[in-house]
Protein backbone atom coordinates (compact mmCIF):
# COMPACT_ATOMS: atom_id res chain seq x y z
CA UNK A 1 0.00 0.00 0.00
CA UNK A 2 1.74 3.30 -1.09
CA UNK A 3 2.04 5.66 1.82
CA UNK A 4 0.40 9.28 2.06
CA UNK A 5 3.01 11.77 2.71
CA UNK A 6 1.78 14.76 4.89
CA UNK A 7 3.78 18.11 5.42
CA UNK A 8 3.55 20.26 8.77
CA UNK A 9 1.84 23.70 8.44
CA UNK A 10 5.09 25.34 8.22
CA UNK A 11 6.48 23.17 5.36
CA UNK A 12 2.67 23.23 3.59
CA UNK A 13 2.95 26.89 3.58
CA UNK A 14 6.51 27.32 2.37
CA UNK A 15 5.57 25.06 -0.26
CA UNK A 16 2.94 27.41 -1.80
CA UNK A 17 5.02 30.25 -0.82
CA UNK A 18 2.35 31.84 1.91
CA UNK A 19 2.66 32.25 5.66
CA UNK A 20 0.90 29.33 7.53
CA UNK A 21 -1.98 32.35 8.97
CA UNK A 22 -2.86 32.54 5.46
CA UNK A 23 -2.90 28.51 4.79
CA UNK A 24 -5.19 28.90 8.07
CA UNK A 25 -7.11 31.58 6.89
CA UNK A 26 -7.76 29.56 3.74
CA UNK A 27 -9.15 26.58 5.62
CA UNK A 28 -11.47 28.76 7.50
CA UNK A 29 -12.87 30.16 4.50
CA UNK A 30 -12.89 27.68 1.55
CA UNK A 31 -12.56 24.16 3.79
CA UNK A 32 -9.72 23.51 1.30
CA UNK A 33 -6.81 22.18 2.21
CA UNK A 34 -8.29 20.24 4.79
CA UNK A 35 -5.45 19.17 7.39
CA UNK A 36 -5.65 15.86 9.80
CA UNK A 37 -4.60 16.39 12.92
CA UNK A 38 -1.14 14.78 14.66
CA UNK A 39 -1.71 12.78 17.72
CA UNK A 40 -1.01 16.33 19.61
CA UNK A 41 -3.38 17.77 17.56
CA UNK A 42 -1.38 19.73 14.94
CA UNK A 43 -2.35 20.35 11.39
CA UNK A 44 -1.22 17.57 9.02
CA UNK A 45 -1.68 18.29 5.06
CA UNK A 46 -1.27 15.75 2.44
CA UNK A 47 1.23 16.35 0.02
CA UNK A 48 -0.87 15.57 -2.63
CA UNK A 49 -3.41 18.15 -1.98
CA UNK A 50 -0.75 21.01 -1.64
CA UNK A 51 1.14 19.99 -4.49
CA UNK A 52 -2.41 19.59 -6.63
CA UNK A 53 -3.14 23.51 -5.02
CA UNK A 54 0.01 25.09 -5.73
CA UNK A 55 -0.16 24.14 -9.72
CA UNK A 56 -3.89 25.15 -9.19
CA UNK A 57 -2.62 28.72 -8.04
CA UNK A 58 -0.29 28.92 -10.97
CA UNK A 59 -2.34 28.97 -13.10
CA UNK A 60 -5.54 30.44 -11.28
CA UNK A 61 -6.78 34.09 -11.41
CA UNK A 62 -8.36 33.58 -7.89
CA UNK A 63 -7.63 32.21 -4.62
CA UNK A 64 -11.17 30.51 -5.07
CA UNK A 65 -10.96 29.15 -8.65
CA UNK A 66 -7.45 27.73 -7.79
CA UNK A 67 -9.39 25.74 -5.04
CA UNK A 68 -12.39 24.49 -7.00
CA UNK A 69 -9.66 23.36 -9.47
CA UNK A 70 -7.32 21.32 -6.94
CA UNK A 71 -10.86 20.30 -5.91
CA UNK A 72 -11.50 18.62 -9.28
CA UNK A 73 -7.81 17.57 -9.69
CA UNK A 74 -8.82 15.38 -6.21
CA UNK A 75 -12.15 14.24 -7.29
CA UNK A 76 -10.51 12.04 -10.81
CA UNK A 77 -9.44 9.28 -8.22
CA UNK A 78 -13.42 8.75 -7.56
CA UNK A 79 -14.16 8.92 -11.80
CA UNK A 80 -11.42 6.15 -12.00
CA UNK A 81 -12.53 4.15 -9.36
CA UNK A 82 -16.19 4.12 -10.45
CA UNK A 83 -14.76 3.75 -13.92
CA UNK A 84 -13.00 1.02 -13.28
CA UNK A 85 -15.75 -1.24 -11.34
CA UNK A 86 -18.27 -0.31 -14.24
CA UNK A 87 -15.57 -2.22 -16.61
CA UNK A 88 -15.30 -4.98 -13.87
CA UNK A 89 -11.89 -4.01 -13.71
CA UNK A 90 -10.41 -5.55 -10.32
CA UNK A 91 -6.77 -4.77 -10.79
CA UNK A 92 -7.77 -1.10 -12.23
CA UNK A 93 -10.31 -0.42 -8.87
CA UNK A 94 -6.83 -1.02 -6.77
CA UNK A 95 -4.82 0.85 -8.55
CA UNK A 96 -7.36 3.83 -8.26
CA UNK A 97 -6.89 2.76 -4.23
CA UNK A 98 -3.66 3.17 -4.63
CA UNK A 99 -3.79 6.60 -6.41
CA UNK A 100 -6.11 7.86 -3.67
CA UNK A 101 -3.95 6.72 -0.62
CA UNK A 102 -1.02 8.81 -2.02
CA UNK A 103 -3.04 11.72 -1.88
CA UNK A 104 -4.81 10.94 1.45
CA UNK A 105 -5.31 8.94 4.64
CA UNK A 106 -7.06 5.53 4.33
CA UNK A 107 -9.76 7.58 6.68
CA UNK A 108 -10.35 9.61 3.78
CA UNK A 109 -9.57 7.45 0.75
CA UNK A 110 -12.35 5.36 2.22
CA UNK A 111 -14.84 8.33 2.73
CA UNK A 112 -14.43 10.46 -0.32
CA UNK A 113 -12.86 7.82 -2.99
CA UNK A 114 -14.85 4.19 -2.13
CA UNK A 115 -18.01 5.10 -0.28
CA UNK A 116 -18.59 8.20 -3.00
CA UNK A 117 -17.79 5.89 -6.01
CA UNK A 118 -20.18 2.62 -4.47
CA UNK A 119 -23.13 5.32 -3.86
CA UNK A 120 -22.83 6.48 -7.56
CA UNK A 121 -22.89 3.04 -8.91
CA UNK A 122 -25.60 2.08 -6.84
CA UNK A 123 -27.47 5.08 -8.04
CA UNK A 124 -26.79 4.10 -11.50
CA UNK A 125 -26.92 0.38 -11.65
CA UNK A 126 -29.59 -0.24 -9.00
CA UNK A 127 -28.65 -2.18 -6.25
CA UNK A 128 -29.95 -5.32 -7.51
CA UNK A 129 -27.35 -5.29 -10.47
CA UNK A 130 -24.94 -7.20 -10.89
CA UNK A 131 -22.62 -4.19 -11.63
CA UNK A 132 -23.15 -3.23 -7.92
CA UNK A 133 -22.76 -6.90 -6.26
CA UNK A 134 -19.45 -7.15 -8.11
CA UNK A 135 -18.23 -3.19 -6.85
CA UNK A 136 -19.76 -4.29 -3.23
CA UNK A 137 -17.74 -7.27 -3.17
CA UNK A 138 -14.64 -5.75 -4.50
CA UNK A 139 -15.03 -2.67 -1.58
CA UNK A 140 -15.86 -5.20 0.71
CA UNK A 141 -12.65 -7.69 0.18
CA UNK A 142 -10.43 -4.14 0.45
CA UNK A 143 -12.13 -3.39 3.29
CA UNK A 144 -11.12 -6.25 5.17
CA UNK A 145 -7.69 -6.13 3.40
CA UNK A 146 -7.38 -2.78 5.04
CA UNK A 147 -8.30 -4.15 8.49
CA UNK A 148 -5.70 -6.80 8.35
CA UNK A 149 -3.12 -4.22 7.78
CA UNK A 150 -3.95 -1.81 10.51
CA UNK A 151 -1.62 -2.10 13.20
CA UNK A 152 -2.30 -4.74 16.67
CA UNK A 153 -5.09 -2.25 18.99
CA UNK A 154 -3.11 -0.07 21.03
CA UNK A 155 -5.56 0.91 23.05
CA UNK A 156 -7.55 -0.93 25.60
CA UNK A 157 -10.67 0.48 24.63
CA UNK A 158 -12.90 -2.47 23.29
CA UNK A 159 -16.20 -2.27 21.01
CA UNK A 160 -18.68 -4.94 20.29
CA UNK A 161 -20.24 -4.02 17.78
CA UNK A 162 -23.94 -5.98 16.42
CA UNK A 163 -23.73 -6.57 13.44
CA UNK A 164 -27.82 -5.77 11.80
CA UNK A 165 -26.98 -4.99 8.49
CA UNK A 166 -27.71 -7.65 5.47
CA UNK A 167 -24.99 -9.03 3.55
CA UNK A 168 -21.88 -7.79 2.15
CA UNK A 169 -24.14 -6.66 -0.91
CA UNK A 170 -25.62 -4.12 1.80
CA UNK A 171 -24.27 -0.47 1.84
CA UNK A 172 -24.87 -0.11 5.57
CA UNK A 173 -22.23 -3.19 5.41
CA UNK A 174 -19.62 -1.73 4.00
CA UNK A 175 -20.17 1.52 5.88
CA UNK A 176 -20.17 -0.76 9.06
CA UNK A 177 -16.91 -1.95 7.70
CA UNK A 178 -15.25 1.59 7.47
CA UNK A 179 -16.24 2.08 10.91
CA UNK A 180 -14.44 -0.89 12.30
CA UNK A 181 -11.17 -0.08 10.17
CA UNK A 182 -11.25 3.43 11.28
CA UNK A 183 -11.70 2.27 15.19
CA UNK A 184 -9.26 -0.48 14.86
CA UNK A 185 -7.11 1.92 13.15
CA UNK A 186 -7.57 4.44 15.69
CA UNK A 187 -6.13 1.71 18.60
CA UNK A 188 -9.23 -0.21 19.36
CA UNK A 189 -10.49 -3.37 19.76
CA UNK A 190 -13.27 -4.00 17.45
CA UNK A 191 -15.23 -7.72 17.22
CA UNK A 192 -18.13 -7.21 15.39
CA UNK A 193 -20.90 -10.27 15.92
CA UNK A 194 -24.49 -11.00 14.18
CA UNK A 195 -27.17 -10.21 16.62
CA UNK A 196 -28.56 -12.81 15.44
CA UNK A 197 -25.92 -14.89 17.00
CA UNK A 198 -27.35 -15.26 20.81
CA UNK A 199 -25.55 -18.46 21.83
CA UNK A 200 -22.52 -18.27 24.08
CA UNK A 201 -22.86 -14.69 23.46
CA UNK A 202 -22.30 -13.77 27.52
CA UNK A 203 -18.75 -15.42 27.24
CA UNK A 204 -17.76 -13.31 24.25
CA UNK A 205 -18.24 -10.58 26.17
CA UNK A 206 -16.78 -11.31 29.11
CA UNK A 207 -14.02 -12.10 27.11
CA UNK A 208 -13.75 -9.04 25.06
CA UNK A 209 -14.92 -6.64 28.13
CA UNK A 210 -16.72 -4.37 25.95
CA UNK A 211 -16.51 -0.16 26.92
CA UNK A 212 -19.21 0.50 24.24
CA UNK A 213 -21.63 -1.40 21.86
CA UNK A 214 -23.07 -0.31 18.81
CA UNK A 215 -26.27 -1.70 16.86
CA UNK A 216 -25.32 -0.88 13.04
CA UNK A 217 -27.99 -2.02 10.14
CA UNK A 218 -31.64 -1.71 9.51
CA UNK A 219 -31.88 -5.52 8.31
CA UNK A 220 -32.66 -7.12 11.22
CA UNK A 221 -35.89 -6.40 13.29
CA UNK A 222 -36.25 -4.68 16.75
CA UNK A 223 -36.88 -8.08 18.75
CA UNK A 224 -33.90 -9.93 17.45
CA UNK A 225 -31.61 -6.37 18.70
CA UNK A 226 -33.15 -6.04 21.43
CA UNK A 227 -32.39 -9.51 22.68
CA UNK A 228 -29.45 -9.83 21.55
CA UNK A 229 -28.67 -6.40 23.87
CA UNK A 230 -30.26 -7.93 27.05
CA UNK A 231 -27.61 -10.62 26.88
CA UNK A 232 -24.83 -8.20 26.18
CA UNK A 233 -26.39 -6.44 29.75
CA UNK A 234 -26.79 -9.20 31.83
CA UNK A 235 -23.34 -10.47 30.96
CA UNK A 236 -21.47 -7.29 30.57
CA UNK A 237 -23.62 -4.66 32.84
CA UNK A 238 -24.61 -1.04 31.77
CA UNK A 239 -22.73 -0.21 28.68
CA UNK A 240 -22.68 3.17 26.71
CA UNK A 241 -24.66 1.80 23.58
CA UNK A 242 -25.30 3.41 20.09
CA UNK A 243 -27.03 3.02 16.95
CA UNK A 244 -25.03 3.54 13.73
CA UNK A 245 -27.06 3.71 10.21
CA UNK A 246 -30.28 2.28 11.56
CA UNK A 247 -32.77 4.54 10.52
CA UNK A 248 -32.51 6.72 13.33
CA UNK A 249 -32.11 10.46 13.49
CA UNK A 250 -31.26 13.39 15.98
CA UNK A 251 -28.04 13.13 19.04
CA UNK A 252 -30.71 10.34 20.89
CA UNK A 253 -33.16 7.61 20.39
CA UNK A 254 -35.78 9.22 22.69
CA UNK A 255 -36.86 6.18 24.48
CA UNK A 256 -33.93 4.64 25.38
CA UNK A 257 -31.93 7.42 25.65
CA UNK A 258 -29.25 5.00 22.95
CA UNK A 259 -26.69 7.52 21.10
CA UNK A 260 -27.21 7.80 17.59
CA UNK A 261 -23.79 7.98 15.30
CA UNK A 262 -23.92 9.97 12.33
CA UNK A 263 -23.93 8.09 9.32
CA UNK A 264 -20.24 9.00 8.37
CA UNK A 265 -17.97 6.28 8.85
CA UNK A 266 -15.33 8.67 10.25
CA UNK A 267 -17.27 10.78 12.50
CA UNK A 268 -19.11 7.70 13.53
CA UNK A 269 -15.84 6.57 14.77
CA UNK A 270 -14.84 9.47 16.33
CA UNK A 271 -18.05 9.48 18.38
CA UNK A 272 -18.10 6.13 19.30
CA UNK A 273 -14.14 6.50 20.85
CA UNK A 274 -15.13 9.76 22.76
CA UNK A 275 -18.20 7.43 24.14
CA UNK A 276 -15.93 4.78 25.07
CA UNK A 277 -13.51 6.90 26.49
CA UNK A 278 -16.08 9.02 28.47
CA UNK A 279 -16.88 4.85 30.00
CA UNK A 280 -13.77 4.67 30.25
CA UNK A 281 -12.76 7.42 32.42
CA UNK A 282 -15.82 7.26 34.40
CA UNK A 283 -14.43 3.10 35.26
CA UNK A 284 -11.44 4.97 36.46
CA UNK A 285 -12.67 7.37 38.64
CA UNK A 286 -14.41 4.47 40.29
CA UNK A 287 -11.26 2.88 40.81
CA UNK A 288 -11.02 0.15 38.40
CA UNK A 289 -7.43 -0.05 36.28
CA UNK A 290 -6.63 3.07 34.43
CA UNK A 291 -6.41 2.73 30.85
CA UNK A 292 -3.67 3.40 29.41
CA UNK A 293 -1.65 2.93 25.90
CA UNK A 294 -0.95 -0.48 26.38
CA UNK A 295 2.69 -1.35 24.52
CA UNK A 296 3.17 -4.23 22.75
CA UNK A 297 5.60 -6.72 24.97
CA UNK A 298 8.10 -6.73 21.81
CA UNK A 299 8.42 -2.85 22.20
CA UNK A 300 9.03 -2.71 25.67
CA UNK A 301 11.61 -5.46 25.33
CA UNK A 302 13.54 -3.88 22.79
CA UNK A 303 13.51 -0.58 24.66
CA UNK A 304 14.56 -2.39 27.62
CA UNK B 1 28.40 56.62 -13.54
CA UNK B 2 25.57 55.65 -14.84
CA UNK B 3 21.82 56.39 -13.68
CA UNK B 4 19.20 54.17 -12.92
CA UNK B 5 16.02 55.25 -14.08
CA UNK B 6 12.56 53.78 -12.38
CA UNK B 7 10.39 52.19 -15.36
CA UNK B 8 6.87 51.43 -14.66
CA UNK B 9 6.54 48.00 -16.31
CA UNK B 10 4.23 47.66 -19.57
CA UNK B 11 2.18 45.47 -21.20
CA UNK B 12 1.96 43.92 -24.59
CA UNK B 13 0.08 47.06 -26.03
CA UNK B 14 3.05 49.24 -24.21
CA UNK B 15 0.56 50.74 -21.61
CA UNK B 16 1.96 51.10 -18.23
CA UNK B 17 0.90 48.23 -15.74
CA UNK B 18 0.11 47.36 -12.64
CA UNK B 19 -0.53 45.08 -9.74
CA UNK B 20 -3.21 44.53 -7.66
CA UNK B 21 -4.95 41.62 -5.59
CA UNK B 22 -7.38 40.17 -6.90
CA UNK B 23 -9.81 40.01 -4.11
CA UNK B 24 -8.95 43.09 -1.38
CA UNK B 25 -7.19 45.68 -4.59
CA UNK B 26 -4.60 46.55 -3.14
CA UNK B 27 -1.19 47.06 -4.78
CA UNK B 28 1.40 44.22 -3.45
CA UNK B 29 4.49 45.47 -1.67
CA UNK B 30 7.36 45.32 -4.73
CA UNK B 31 9.10 42.59 -2.79
CA UNK B 32 6.08 40.48 -1.86
CA UNK B 33 5.29 40.59 -5.69
CA UNK B 34 7.82 38.64 -6.48
CA UNK B 35 8.07 36.45 -3.66
CA UNK B 36 4.39 35.36 -4.27
CA UNK B 37 1.22 35.44 -6.34
CA UNK B 38 -0.98 35.42 -3.23
CA UNK B 39 -1.66 38.62 -1.83
CA UNK B 40 0.45 39.44 1.55
CA UNK B 41 -2.20 42.01 2.35
CA UNK B 42 -5.52 39.86 3.11
CA UNK B 43 -4.17 36.47 1.61
CA UNK B 44 -7.63 35.48 -0.10
CA UNK B 45 -6.54 36.54 -3.56
CA UNK B 46 -4.03 36.33 -6.31
CA UNK B 47 -2.04 39.21 -7.55
CA UNK B 48 -2.94 40.40 -10.85
CA UNK B 49 -1.64 42.98 -13.73
CA UNK B 50 -3.77 45.27 -15.96
CA UNK B 51 -3.71 48.17 -17.42
CA UNK B 52 -3.22 51.78 -15.21
CA UNK B 53 -6.44 52.84 -17.08
CA UNK B 54 -8.39 49.67 -16.17
CA UNK B 55 -6.91 48.39 -12.79
CA UNK B 56 -9.77 49.48 -10.17
CA UNK B 57 -8.70 52.26 -7.64
CA UNK B 58 -8.93 51.80 -3.90
CA UNK B 59 -12.36 50.34 -3.15
CA UNK B 60 -13.79 50.46 -6.50
CA UNK B 61 -15.42 46.69 -6.74
CA UNK B 62 -14.35 44.30 -9.53
CA UNK B 63 -14.97 40.68 -11.01
CA UNK B 64 -12.50 39.13 -13.00
CA UNK B 65 -14.07 36.97 -15.76
CA UNK B 66 -12.28 34.42 -18.27
CA UNK B 67 -13.11 33.99 -21.89
CA UNK B 68 -16.01 31.27 -21.39
CA UNK B 69 -17.43 34.07 -19.80
CA UNK B 70 -17.23 32.28 -15.97
CA UNK B 71 -17.36 34.33 -12.75
CA UNK B 72 -13.22 33.71 -11.61
CA UNK B 73 -12.80 36.68 -8.89
CA UNK B 74 -15.31 38.51 -7.13
CA UNK B 75 -13.08 41.21 -4.85
CA UNK B 76 -14.18 41.81 -1.61
CA UNK B 77 -16.27 45.48 -2.32
CA UNK B 78 -17.94 43.43 -5.01
CA UNK B 79 -18.94 40.75 -2.54
CA UNK B 80 -20.67 43.51 -0.44
CA UNK B 81 -22.32 45.21 -3.26
CA UNK B 82 -23.82 42.14 -5.43
CA UNK B 83 -24.79 40.41 -1.72
CA UNK B 84 -22.47 37.42 -3.20
CA UNK B 85 -19.98 35.25 -2.14
CA UNK B 86 -16.96 34.51 -4.22
CA UNK B 87 -16.93 31.09 -2.94
CA UNK B 88 -20.46 30.76 -4.99
CA UNK B 89 -20.50 32.81 -7.20
CA UNK B 90 -16.67 31.48 -9.42
CA UNK B 91 -17.75 29.25 -11.94
CA UNK B 92 -21.13 30.71 -12.46
CA UNK B 93 -21.73 32.57 -15.27
CA UNK B 94 -21.62 36.64 -15.05
CA UNK B 95 -24.80 36.75 -16.83
CA UNK B 96 -26.23 34.85 -13.26
CA UNK B 97 -24.58 38.24 -11.42
CA UNK B 98 -24.79 41.07 -13.95
CA UNK B 99 -26.71 41.73 -17.16
CA UNK B 100 -26.47 44.91 -19.58
CA UNK B 101 -28.64 47.73 -18.05
CA UNK B 102 -29.21 48.88 -21.67
CA UNK B 103 -31.64 46.56 -23.49
CA UNK B 104 -30.81 48.82 -27.12
CA UNK B 105 -26.91 48.87 -27.04
CA UNK B 106 -25.80 47.81 -30.14
CA UNK B 107 -23.57 44.50 -30.46
CA UNK B 108 -20.68 46.20 -30.28
CA UNK B 109 -21.53 47.44 -26.82
CA UNK B 110 -22.86 44.25 -25.96
CA UNK B 111 -21.34 43.51 -22.57
CA UNK B 112 -20.88 39.85 -23.26
CA UNK B 113 -19.08 40.34 -26.33
CA UNK B 114 -16.85 42.95 -24.55
CA UNK B 115 -16.29 40.72 -21.92
CA UNK B 116 -15.14 37.78 -24.37
CA UNK B 117 -12.74 40.33 -26.51
CA UNK B 118 -10.97 41.79 -23.09
CA UNK B 119 -10.91 38.01 -21.71
CA UNK B 120 -9.24 37.20 -25.23
CA UNK B 121 -6.48 40.33 -25.97
CA UNK B 122 -5.89 43.43 -24.56
CA UNK B 123 -6.99 46.20 -26.15
CA UNK B 124 -8.32 49.78 -25.11
CA UNK B 125 -10.42 50.01 -22.12
CA UNK B 126 -14.38 50.00 -22.81
CA UNK B 127 -17.26 50.98 -20.83
CA UNK B 128 -20.88 49.61 -20.36
CA UNK B 129 -23.79 50.54 -18.42
CA UNK B 130 -24.90 47.38 -16.10
CA UNK B 131 -27.41 46.37 -13.62
CA UNK B 132 -27.58 43.36 -11.30
CA UNK B 133 -29.63 40.54 -12.42
CA UNK B 134 -33.41 40.59 -11.23
CA UNK B 135 -32.50 44.37 -9.83
CA UNK B 136 -34.17 47.24 -11.36
CA UNK B 137 -33.37 51.17 -11.22
CA UNK B 138 -29.89 50.91 -10.03
CA UNK B 139 -27.15 50.99 -12.56
CA UNK B 140 -23.12 50.81 -12.58
CA UNK B 141 -21.01 52.29 -15.07
CA UNK B 142 -18.70 49.25 -15.29
CA UNK B 143 -15.15 49.85 -17.29
CA UNK B 144 -13.59 46.74 -19.33
CA UNK B 145 -10.08 45.34 -19.87
CA UNK B 146 -7.61 42.61 -19.57
CA UNK B 147 -5.48 41.26 -16.43
CA UNK B 148 -4.01 38.31 -16.00
CA UNK B 149 -2.45 36.14 -16.08
CA UNK B 150 -3.78 34.36 -17.15
CA UNK B 151 -5.70 36.36 -20.27
CA UNK B 152 -9.06 37.28 -18.24
CA UNK B 153 -11.41 39.98 -18.53
CA UNK B 154 -11.71 42.30 -15.70
CA UNK B 155 -14.65 44.38 -14.92
CA UNK B 156 -14.59 46.97 -12.75
CA UNK B 157 -18.36 48.72 -11.41
CA UNK B 158 -17.81 52.62 -11.08
CA UNK B 159 -20.31 54.98 -9.97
Amino acid sequence: MVLMRTLKTSEAAAMLNVSPNTLRAWERRFGYPKPQRSAGRHRLYTHGEVVSLRDALQQGLSISSAISRAREALSTDTHALVGALTGFELDRADRAMEAALALRSVERSVEEVLLPGLQELGRRFGTDSATWAFAARWADGWLRRAQRLAPPPARRLAILVGDATGNDLDLDALALRALELFCGRSGACVMALPVTAITCLGEVVESLGPDAVVIAGTRVGDDDVARWAYRVRAAAGPLPVAVFRRGQTGATVRATGTRVLTDAPFGAHRQLLALAEERDSERTRAGAPAVALVEDADVREARA
Amino acid sequence: MRRLRAVRPEGDDGRPEVSFCGHCGAAPAPDAERRSRVCAHCGLGLVLQAAADVAPQPGEPFLVIDSTLSVCAVSARAEELLGVDETDAVNQHIADFLVPADANASRADNLLVLLVEAASSPGEPRTAVVRQRQEFGVRFRARIGSCGPPHAALLVLAG
